[in-house]
Protein backbone atom coordinates (compact mmCIF):
# COMPACT_ATOMS: atom_id res chain seq x y z
CA UNK A 1 0.00 0.00 0.00
CA UNK A 2 2.79 2.51 0.99
CA UNK A 3 4.56 1.83 -2.03
CA UNK A 4 0.93 3.02 -4.14
CA UNK A 5 0.82 5.99 -2.56
CA UNK A 6 3.76 7.58 -3.57
CA UNK A 7 2.16 7.32 -6.95
CA UNK A 8 -1.68 7.96 -6.33
CA UNK A 9 -0.98 11.36 -6.81
CA UNK A 10 0.30 11.40 -10.34
CA UNK A 11 -1.88 8.59 -11.70
CA UNK A 12 -4.02 11.45 -13.60
CA UNK A 13 -0.83 13.23 -15.17
CA UNK A 14 0.08 9.45 -15.85
CA UNK A 15 -2.87 9.01 -18.00
CA UNK A 16 -2.47 12.57 -19.29
CA UNK A 17 1.09 12.00 -20.96
CA UNK A 18 1.99 15.40 -18.40
CA UNK A 19 4.49 13.21 -15.94
CA UNK A 20 8.15 14.04 -16.97
CA UNK A 21 10.40 11.25 -17.75
CA UNK A 22 12.03 10.69 -14.54
CA UNK A 23 8.66 10.06 -12.65
CA UNK A 24 6.92 8.26 -15.36
CA UNK A 25 9.64 5.72 -15.79
CA UNK A 26 9.63 5.24 -11.89
CA UNK A 27 5.64 4.79 -12.27
CA UNK A 28 5.60 2.90 -15.46
CA UNK A 29 9.05 0.33 -13.41
CA UNK A 30 6.06 0.24 -10.53
CA UNK A 31 3.07 -1.04 -12.72
CA UNK A 32 5.74 -3.83 -14.06
CA UNK A 33 5.63 -5.05 -10.74
CA UNK A 34 1.92 -6.11 -11.57
CA UNK A 35 0.10 -3.69 -8.81
CA UNK A 36 -3.51 -4.15 -9.62
CA UNK A 37 -4.59 -1.21 -8.13
CA UNK A 38 -2.73 0.49 -9.63
CA UNK A 39 -3.68 -0.89 -12.84
CA UNK A 40 -7.38 0.30 -12.17
CA UNK A 41 -6.66 3.43 -10.94
CA UNK A 42 -4.80 4.38 -14.48
CA UNK A 43 -7.72 2.59 -16.22
CA UNK A 44 -10.27 4.99 -14.82
CA UNK A 45 -8.05 7.87 -15.20
CA UNK A 46 -7.41 6.90 -19.22
CA UNK A 47 -11.55 6.87 -19.24
CA UNK A 48 -11.44 10.10 -17.41
CA UNK A 49 -8.88 11.91 -19.49
CA UNK A 50 -10.39 10.94 -22.81
CA UNK A 51 -13.43 12.64 -21.55
CA UNK A 52 -11.15 15.67 -22.26
CA UNK A 53 -11.72 15.88 -25.90
CA UNK A 54 -15.30 16.50 -25.27
CA UNK A 55 -13.62 20.50 -24.22
CA UNK A 56 -12.84 20.59 -27.73
CA UNK A 57 -15.93 21.85 -30.44
CA UNK A 58 -17.04 19.58 -32.76
CA UNK A 59 -16.24 20.52 -36.27
CA UNK A 60 -17.55 19.02 -39.44
CA UNK A 61 -14.83 17.60 -41.92
CA UNK A 62 -15.30 17.91 -45.47
CA UNK A 63 -17.52 15.38 -47.65
CA UNK A 64 -14.05 14.99 -49.39
CA UNK A 65 -12.40 12.94 -46.76
CA UNK A 66 -15.56 10.87 -46.13
CA UNK A 67 -15.47 9.66 -49.98
CA UNK A 68 -11.81 8.93 -49.78
CA UNK A 69 -12.57 6.98 -46.97
CA UNK A 70 -15.44 4.81 -48.51
CA UNK A 71 -13.37 4.40 -51.51
CA UNK A 72 -10.39 2.80 -49.65
CA UNK A 73 -12.62 0.92 -47.69
CA UNK A 74 -14.90 -0.28 -50.49
CA UNK A 75 -11.83 -1.38 -52.44
CA UNK A 76 -10.47 -3.39 -49.45
CA UNK A 77 -13.44 -4.97 -48.33
CA UNK A 78 -13.82 -6.84 -51.59
CA UNK A 79 -11.53 -9.09 -49.71
CA UNK A 80 -8.27 -11.16 -52.00
CA UNK A 81 -8.38 -11.82 -54.98
CA UNK A 82 -9.09 -15.44 -56.26
CA UNK A 83 -6.36 -17.91 -56.04
CA UNK A 84 -5.56 -19.13 -58.87
CA UNK A 85 -6.16 -22.84 -59.52
CA UNK A 86 -3.61 -24.87 -59.79
CA UNK A 87 -3.22 -27.79 -62.82
CA UNK A 88 -5.11 -31.09 -61.63
CA UNK A 89 -3.87 -34.63 -62.58
CA UNK A 90 -7.50 -35.66 -62.11
CA UNK A 91 -8.01 -38.84 -64.09
CA UNK A 92 -10.73 -39.43 -66.78
CA UNK A 93 -12.84 -41.60 -64.79
CA UNK A 94 -13.20 -38.73 -61.95
CA UNK A 95 -14.20 -36.01 -64.28
CA UNK A 96 -17.93 -36.88 -63.54
CA UNK A 97 -18.24 -36.86 -59.96
CA UNK A 98 -15.88 -33.60 -60.24
CA UNK A 99 -18.65 -32.13 -62.89
CA UNK A 100 -20.81 -32.67 -60.27
CA UNK A 101 -18.78 -31.26 -57.20
CA UNK A 102 -18.19 -28.04 -59.19
CA UNK A 103 -21.88 -28.22 -59.37
CA UNK A 104 -22.81 -28.77 -55.98
CA UNK A 105 -19.99 -26.53 -54.82
CA UNK A 106 -21.93 -23.61 -57.39
CA UNK A 107 -25.55 -23.86 -55.85
CA UNK A 108 -23.55 -24.01 -52.46
CA UNK A 109 -21.72 -20.53 -53.30
CA UNK A 110 -24.63 -19.04 -54.65
CA UNK A 111 -26.63 -20.15 -50.97
CA UNK A 112 -23.92 -18.37 -48.86
CA UNK A 113 -24.26 -15.37 -51.10
CA UNK A 114 -27.58 -14.91 -50.56
CA UNK A 115 -27.54 -16.19 -47.20
CA UNK A 116 -24.78 -13.58 -46.71
CA UNK A 117 -26.55 -10.98 -48.02
CA UNK A 118 -29.77 -11.65 -46.22
CA UNK A 119 -27.65 -11.54 -43.04
CA UNK A 120 -25.91 -8.10 -43.65
CA UNK A 121 -29.75 -6.78 -44.43
CA UNK A 122 -31.15 -8.36 -41.36
CA UNK A 123 -28.15 -6.64 -39.38
CA UNK A 124 -28.77 -3.50 -41.35
CA UNK A 125 -32.13 -3.35 -40.17
CA UNK A 126 -31.51 -4.27 -36.69
CA UNK A 127 -29.17 -1.53 -36.32
CA UNK A 128 -31.39 1.29 -37.93
CA UNK A 129 -33.72 0.01 -35.22
CA UNK A 130 -31.47 -0.04 -32.59
CA UNK A 131 -30.95 3.77 -33.72
CA UNK A 132 -34.17 4.31 -33.87
CA UNK A 133 -35.37 3.08 -30.54
CA UNK A 134 -32.37 5.11 -28.84
CA UNK A 135 -33.11 8.40 -30.28
CA UNK A 136 -37.05 8.06 -29.44
CA UNK A 137 -35.77 7.18 -25.84
CA UNK A 138 -33.39 10.01 -25.61
CA UNK A 139 -35.95 12.45 -27.22
CA UNK A 140 -39.13 11.65 -24.77
CA UNK A 141 -36.34 12.02 -22.11
CA UNK A 142 -35.77 15.62 -23.14
CA UNK A 143 -39.60 16.34 -23.44
CA UNK A 144 -40.00 14.74 -20.62
CA UNK A 145 -37.59 16.70 -19.22
CA UNK A 146 -38.51 20.10 -20.69
CA UNK A 147 -42.11 19.86 -19.60
CA UNK A 148 -41.05 19.60 -15.98
CA UNK A 149 -39.26 22.78 -15.94
CA UNK A 150 -41.97 24.43 -17.88
CA UNK A 151 -44.52 23.48 -15.14
CA UNK A 152 -42.38 23.50 -11.93
CA UNK A 153 -43.42 26.36 -9.98
CA UNK A 154 -39.96 26.52 -8.33
CA UNK A 155 -38.57 27.19 -12.25
CA UNK A 156 -37.35 31.06 -12.44
CA UNK A 157 -38.86 32.93 -15.97
CA UNK A 158 -36.56 34.52 -17.58
CA UNK A 159 -37.61 37.47 -20.60
CA UNK A 160 -35.26 37.41 -23.40
CA UNK A 161 -35.79 40.65 -25.64
CA UNK A 162 -34.88 40.96 -28.76
CA UNK A 163 -32.53 43.40 -30.15
CA UNK A 164 -32.36 45.20 -33.42
CA UNK A 165 -35.02 44.26 -36.03
CA UNK A 166 -36.26 41.58 -33.64
CA UNK A 167 -39.14 42.23 -31.70
CA UNK A 168 -40.41 38.70 -30.72
CA UNK A 169 -39.71 37.64 -27.06
CA UNK A 170 -38.16 34.58 -25.79
CA UNK A 171 -38.89 32.75 -22.76
CA UNK A 172 -36.42 31.03 -20.49
CA UNK A 173 -37.00 29.24 -17.54
CA UNK A 174 -34.12 28.02 -14.99
CA UNK A 175 -34.40 24.70 -12.89
CA UNK A 176 -31.93 24.28 -10.29
CA UNK A 177 -31.75 20.69 -11.10
CA UNK A 178 -33.22 19.97 -14.14
CA UNK A 179 -31.56 23.32 -16.46
CA UNK A 180 -32.78 26.07 -18.50
CA UNK A 181 -35.42 25.35 -20.88
CA UNK A 182 -35.40 28.37 -23.98
CA UNK A 183 -39.20 28.64 -25.88
CA UNK A 184 -40.40 31.13 -28.81
CA UNK A 185 -42.81 31.70 -31.76
CA UNK A 186 -42.32 33.26 -34.83
CA UNK A 187 -38.49 32.95 -34.80
CA UNK A 188 -36.67 34.35 -37.49
CA UNK A 189 -34.30 31.82 -39.33
CA UNK A 190 -30.57 32.44 -38.74
CA UNK A 191 -28.58 33.14 -42.38
CA UNK A 192 -27.58 30.10 -44.07
CA UNK A 193 -24.65 28.42 -42.27
CA UNK A 194 -25.37 29.99 -39.09
CA UNK A 195 -27.41 28.85 -35.92
CA UNK A 196 -28.25 30.70 -32.93
CA UNK A 197 -26.51 30.04 -30.08
CA UNK A 198 -26.82 30.87 -26.45
CA UNK A 199 -24.41 32.46 -24.05
CA UNK A 200 -24.39 32.82 -20.22
CA UNK A 201 -23.18 36.06 -18.89
CA UNK A 202 -20.95 36.10 -15.83
CA UNK A 203 -21.78 38.75 -12.80
CA UNK A 204 -17.42 39.02 -12.93
CA UNK A 205 -17.17 41.55 -15.56
CA UNK A 206 -13.51 40.25 -16.30
CA UNK A 207 -15.01 36.58 -16.64
CA UNK A 208 -15.57 35.62 -20.61
CA UNK A 209 -19.52 34.61 -21.68
CA UNK A 210 -19.72 30.88 -21.44
CA UNK A 211 -20.65 28.97 -24.54
CA UNK A 212 -23.81 26.86 -24.85
CA UNK A 213 -26.03 25.18 -26.58
CA UNK A 214 -26.96 25.96 -30.64
CA UNK A 215 -29.97 26.19 -32.17
CA UNK A 216 -32.41 26.56 -34.87
CA UNK A 217 -35.88 27.34 -35.21
CA UNK A 218 -38.20 24.88 -37.19
CA UNK A 219 -39.70 25.31 -40.37
CA UNK A 220 -42.59 27.30 -38.50
CA UNK A 221 -40.27 29.82 -36.25
CA UNK A 222 -40.83 27.59 -33.48
CA UNK A 223 -37.86 27.88 -31.07
CA UNK A 224 -37.33 24.97 -28.08
CA UNK A 225 -34.47 24.25 -26.24
CA UNK A 226 -33.03 22.63 -23.64
CA UNK A 227 -29.75 23.39 -22.15
CA UNK A 228 -29.27 20.51 -19.18
CA UNK A 229 -25.82 21.90 -18.04
CA UNK A 230 -26.25 25.96 -17.17
CA UNK A 231 -23.58 27.17 -14.80
CA UNK A 232 -23.89 25.67 -11.89
CA UNK A 233 -26.56 27.98 -9.92
CA UNK A 234 -28.31 31.11 -11.09
CA UNK A 235 -25.93 33.51 -8.14
CA UNK A 236 -23.42 34.23 -10.61
CA UNK A 237 -24.62 34.65 -14.31
CA UNK A 238 -25.88 38.25 -15.01
CA UNK A 239 -27.91 37.32 -17.80
CA UNK A 240 -28.69 35.44 -20.48
CA UNK A 241 -27.92 36.50 -24.54
CA UNK A 242 -28.23 34.81 -28.15
CA UNK A 243 -26.18 35.40 -30.87
CA UNK A 244 -26.13 34.10 -34.42
CA UNK A 245 -22.78 32.45 -35.17
CA UNK A 246 -21.50 30.29 -37.89
CA UNK A 247 -22.33 26.55 -37.91
CA UNK A 248 -20.62 24.50 -35.38
CA UNK A 249 -20.64 27.47 -32.52
CA UNK A 250 -18.18 29.96 -31.51
CA UNK A 251 -15.85 29.65 -28.42
CA UNK A 252 -16.91 33.70 -28.09
CA UNK A 253 -19.75 36.08 -29.44
CA UNK A 254 -18.67 37.32 -32.97
CA UNK A 255 -21.64 39.09 -33.74
CA UNK A 256 -24.06 41.47 -30.66
CA UNK A 257 -27.03 39.59 -28.83
CA UNK A 258 -30.40 39.22 -30.79
CA UNK A 259 -31.95 38.38 -27.07
CA UNK A 260 -30.35 39.52 -23.95
CA UNK A 261 -32.89 39.08 -20.73
CA UNK A 262 -31.14 39.59 -17.10
CA UNK A 263 -31.38 36.46 -14.67
CA UNK A 264 -32.35 38.98 -12.01
CA UNK B 1 -25.18 -4.25 -26.79
CA UNK B 2 -24.88 -0.99 -27.67
CA UNK B 3 -25.32 0.59 -31.51
CA UNK B 4 -21.45 0.86 -31.68
CA UNK B 5 -20.62 -2.58 -30.37
CA UNK B 6 -23.18 -4.17 -32.93
CA UNK B 7 -21.44 -1.84 -35.56
CA UNK B 8 -17.98 -2.90 -34.64
CA UNK B 9 -18.61 -6.53 -34.81
CA UNK B 10 -19.98 -5.90 -38.48
CA UNK B 11 -16.79 -4.49 -39.69
CA UNK B 12 -15.15 -7.49 -38.64
CA UNK B 13 -17.33 -8.98 -41.62
CA UNK B 14 -16.03 -6.00 -43.83
CA UNK B 15 -19.32 -4.53 -43.77
CA UNK B 16 -18.72 -1.25 -45.70
CA UNK B 17 -22.39 0.51 -44.63
CA UNK B 18 -21.40 -0.44 -41.02
CA UNK B 19 -17.67 1.44 -41.31
CA UNK B 20 -19.88 4.55 -42.79
CA UNK B 21 -22.72 4.78 -39.98
CA UNK B 22 -19.36 4.78 -37.37
CA UNK B 23 -18.06 7.74 -39.39
CA UNK B 24 -21.28 9.60 -39.69
CA UNK B 25 -21.46 8.89 -35.64
CA UNK B 26 -18.31 9.81 -34.94
CA UNK B 27 -16.55 11.97 -37.30
CA UNK B 28 -17.60 15.29 -36.29
CA UNK B 29 -16.38 14.53 -32.83
CA UNK B 30 -12.71 13.01 -33.70
CA UNK B 31 -12.31 15.71 -35.96
CA UNK B 32 -12.78 18.38 -33.61
CA UNK B 33 -10.82 17.05 -31.16
CA UNK B 34 -8.09 17.06 -34.20
CA UNK B 35 -8.69 20.20 -35.36
CA UNK B 36 -8.31 21.45 -31.93
CA UNK B 37 -4.98 20.04 -31.41
CA UNK B 38 -3.50 20.71 -34.90
CA UNK B 39 -5.23 24.18 -35.88
CA UNK B 40 -4.64 23.04 -39.35
CA UNK B 41 -7.93 21.57 -41.42
CA UNK B 42 -5.69 19.74 -44.32
CA UNK B 43 -3.59 17.92 -42.40
CA UNK B 44 -6.35 17.29 -39.18
CA UNK B 45 -8.31 15.30 -42.25
CA UNK B 46 -5.12 13.51 -42.53
CA UNK B 47 -5.02 12.56 -39.43
CA UNK B 48 -8.92 11.80 -38.65
CA UNK B 49 -8.58 9.29 -42.69
CA UNK B 50 -5.84 7.79 -40.50
CA UNK B 51 -8.04 6.72 -37.67
CA UNK B 52 -10.97 5.40 -39.02
CA UNK B 53 -8.73 3.66 -41.60
CA UNK B 54 -7.22 2.00 -38.60
CA UNK B 55 -10.07 1.16 -36.63
CA UNK B 56 -11.43 -0.66 -40.27
CA UNK B 57 -8.10 -2.70 -40.27
CA UNK B 58 -8.16 -3.05 -36.80
CA UNK B 59 -11.35 -3.53 -35.46
CA UNK B 60 -10.77 -6.76 -34.12
CA UNK B 61 -8.15 -4.74 -31.82
CA UNK B 62 -11.06 -3.52 -29.64
CA UNK B 63 -12.40 -5.39 -27.48
CA UNK B 64 -16.03 -4.21 -26.35
CA UNK B 65 -15.54 -6.43 -22.89
CA UNK B 66 -13.02 -4.31 -21.70
CA UNK B 67 -14.58 -0.83 -22.16
CA UNK B 68 -16.51 1.38 -24.05
CA UNK B 69 -15.42 2.77 -27.22
CA UNK B 70 -15.63 6.08 -27.76
CA UNK B 71 -13.05 7.16 -25.60
CA UNK B 72 -10.65 4.07 -26.73
CA UNK B 73 -11.56 5.95 -30.12
CA UNK B 74 -10.67 9.60 -29.30
CA UNK B 75 -7.85 8.41 -27.50
CA UNK B 76 -6.37 6.92 -30.57
CA UNK B 77 -7.36 10.20 -32.20
CA UNK B 78 -5.17 12.19 -29.62
CA UNK B 79 -2.21 9.94 -30.06
CA UNK B 80 -1.96 9.96 -33.81
CA UNK B 81 -2.63 14.10 -33.64
CA UNK B 82 -0.02 14.71 -31.32
CA UNK B 83 2.53 12.62 -32.58
CA UNK B 84 1.52 14.59 -35.73
CA UNK B 85 1.98 18.25 -33.43
CA UNK B 86 5.84 16.26 -32.81
CA UNK B 87 6.32 15.80 -36.39
CA UNK B 88 7.41 12.56 -34.94
CA UNK B 89 10.13 11.04 -38.36
CA UNK B 90 9.03 8.96 -40.74
CA UNK B 91 10.28 5.59 -39.28
CA UNK B 92 8.40 6.56 -36.26
CA UNK B 93 5.55 6.98 -38.47
CA UNK B 94 5.85 3.60 -39.76
CA UNK B 95 5.78 1.58 -37.17
CA UNK B 96 2.91 4.02 -35.70
CA UNK B 97 0.97 2.27 -38.39
CA UNK B 98 1.58 -0.96 -36.84
CA UNK B 99 -1.51 -2.68 -34.74
CA UNK B 100 0.30 -3.02 -31.65
CA UNK B 101 0.50 1.00 -31.83
CA UNK B 102 -3.30 1.13 -31.06
CA UNK B 103 -4.05 2.14 -27.46
CA UNK B 104 -5.19 -0.44 -25.15
CA UNK B 105 -8.78 -0.70 -24.44
CA UNK B 106 -9.50 0.67 -20.84
CA UNK B 107 -12.19 -0.39 -18.56
CA UNK B 108 -14.51 2.81 -17.45
CA UNK B 109 -16.22 3.65 -14.03
CA UNK B 110 -19.83 2.38 -13.70
CA UNK B 111 -20.99 5.37 -13.75
CA UNK B 112 -19.82 6.16 -18.16
CA UNK B 113 -22.93 3.98 -18.84
CA UNK B 114 -25.35 6.26 -17.39
CA UNK B 115 -24.45 9.55 -18.74
CA UNK B 116 -25.34 10.95 -21.91
CA UNK B 117 -22.91 10.61 -24.55
CA UNK B 118 -24.46 13.59 -26.89
CA UNK B 119 -24.78 15.94 -23.85
CA UNK B 120 -21.89 15.13 -22.02
CA UNK B 121 -19.87 17.88 -23.80
CA UNK B 122 -21.86 20.29 -22.75
CA UNK B 123 -20.89 19.47 -18.68
CA UNK B 124 -17.01 19.23 -20.01
CA UNK B 125 -16.92 22.72 -21.54
CA UNK B 126 -19.25 24.01 -18.51
CA UNK B 127 -16.73 22.30 -15.78
CA UNK B 128 -13.54 23.78 -17.77
CA UNK B 129 -15.22 27.07 -18.12
CA UNK B 130 -15.40 27.35 -14.18
CA UNK B 131 -11.83 26.83 -13.72
CA UNK B 132 -9.34 29.43 -13.42
CA UNK B 133 -7.95 30.77 -16.98
CA UNK B 134 -4.15 29.80 -15.52
CA UNK B 135 -5.56 25.90 -14.23
CA UNK B 136 -7.67 25.84 -17.47
CA UNK B 137 -4.76 26.39 -19.72
CA UNK B 138 -2.32 24.34 -17.49
CA UNK B 139 -4.79 21.52 -18.62
CA UNK B 140 -4.87 22.63 -22.29
CA UNK B 141 -1.75 22.68 -22.74
CA UNK B 142 -1.26 19.02 -21.51
CA UNK B 143 -4.12 17.91 -23.22
CA UNK B 144 -4.00 19.34 -26.26
CA UNK B 145 -1.09 19.91 -26.70
CA UNK B 146 0.66 17.09 -25.18
CA UNK B 147 3.18 18.65 -22.63
CA UNK B 148 4.83 17.80 -19.73
CA UNK B 149 4.45 19.35 -15.85
CA UNK B 150 7.65 20.82 -16.31
CA UNK B 151 7.00 22.40 -19.95
CA UNK B 152 3.54 23.94 -18.77
CA UNK B 153 5.83 25.39 -15.85
CA UNK B 154 7.97 27.30 -18.24
CA UNK B 155 5.09 28.03 -20.58
CA UNK B 156 3.21 29.62 -17.59
CA UNK B 157 6.14 31.03 -15.57
CA UNK B 158 4.50 29.06 -12.49
CA UNK B 159 6.10 26.66 -9.57
CA UNK B 160 5.80 22.91 -11.31
CA UNK B 161 4.52 22.07 -7.74
CA UNK B 162 1.54 24.62 -8.66
CA UNK B 163 1.50 23.39 -11.93
CA UNK B 164 0.84 19.77 -10.71
CA UNK B 165 -1.61 20.71 -8.06
CA UNK B 166 -3.94 22.58 -10.59
CA UNK B 167 -4.14 19.83 -13.46
CA UNK B 168 -4.73 16.82 -11.08
CA UNK B 169 -7.24 19.33 -8.60
CA UNK B 170 -8.96 20.16 -12.39
CA UNK B 171 -9.19 16.54 -12.76
CA UNK B 172 -11.04 15.53 -9.87
CA UNK B 173 -13.11 17.96 -10.43
CA UNK B 174 -14.16 16.74 -13.77
CA UNK B 175 -14.68 13.27 -12.18
CA UNK B 176 -16.84 14.70 -9.92
CA UNK B 177 -18.75 16.61 -12.30
CA UNK B 178 -19.24 13.53 -14.03
CA UNK B 179 -20.02 11.42 -11.57
CA UNK B 180 -22.36 14.08 -10.45
CA UNK B 181 -24.26 14.45 -14.23
CA UNK B 182 -24.59 10.51 -14.29
CA UNK B 183 -26.57 10.59 -11.00
CA UNK B 184 -29.49 13.37 -12.50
Amino acid sequence: MSNCDQFREGIEAYALGALDAEERAAFEAHLATGCAECARAVDEARWLVSQLAYAAPEATPSDMLKGRLLQTVRREGQGAPRAVAAKSAIPLWMWGAVAALLLFSAYSAWHARRLDREIREANQRATALLAEREKTEEELAIARREAMIMMDPASHKIALWGEHAHPETLDAKWHKDLGVCVTGDKVPMPSANHVLQVWFIPKDKDAKPMPSAMVKPDANGKLMLLIMHPPEGMDDTKSIAITEEPAGGSPWPTSTPIWKGDVL
Amino acid sequence: MSLDATLLSRLLQRDVRAFEQLYERHARLVYGLVLRILNHAATSEEVVQDVFLQLWRNAAHYDAQRGPFVPWLLTMARNRALDQLRRKSERQRRLEEQTDHLPEVFTAPDYERALDEKRRAERVRALMASLAPQQKRAIELAYFEGMSHSEIAVALKEPLGTVKSWIRNGLLRLKEGLQQQAKT
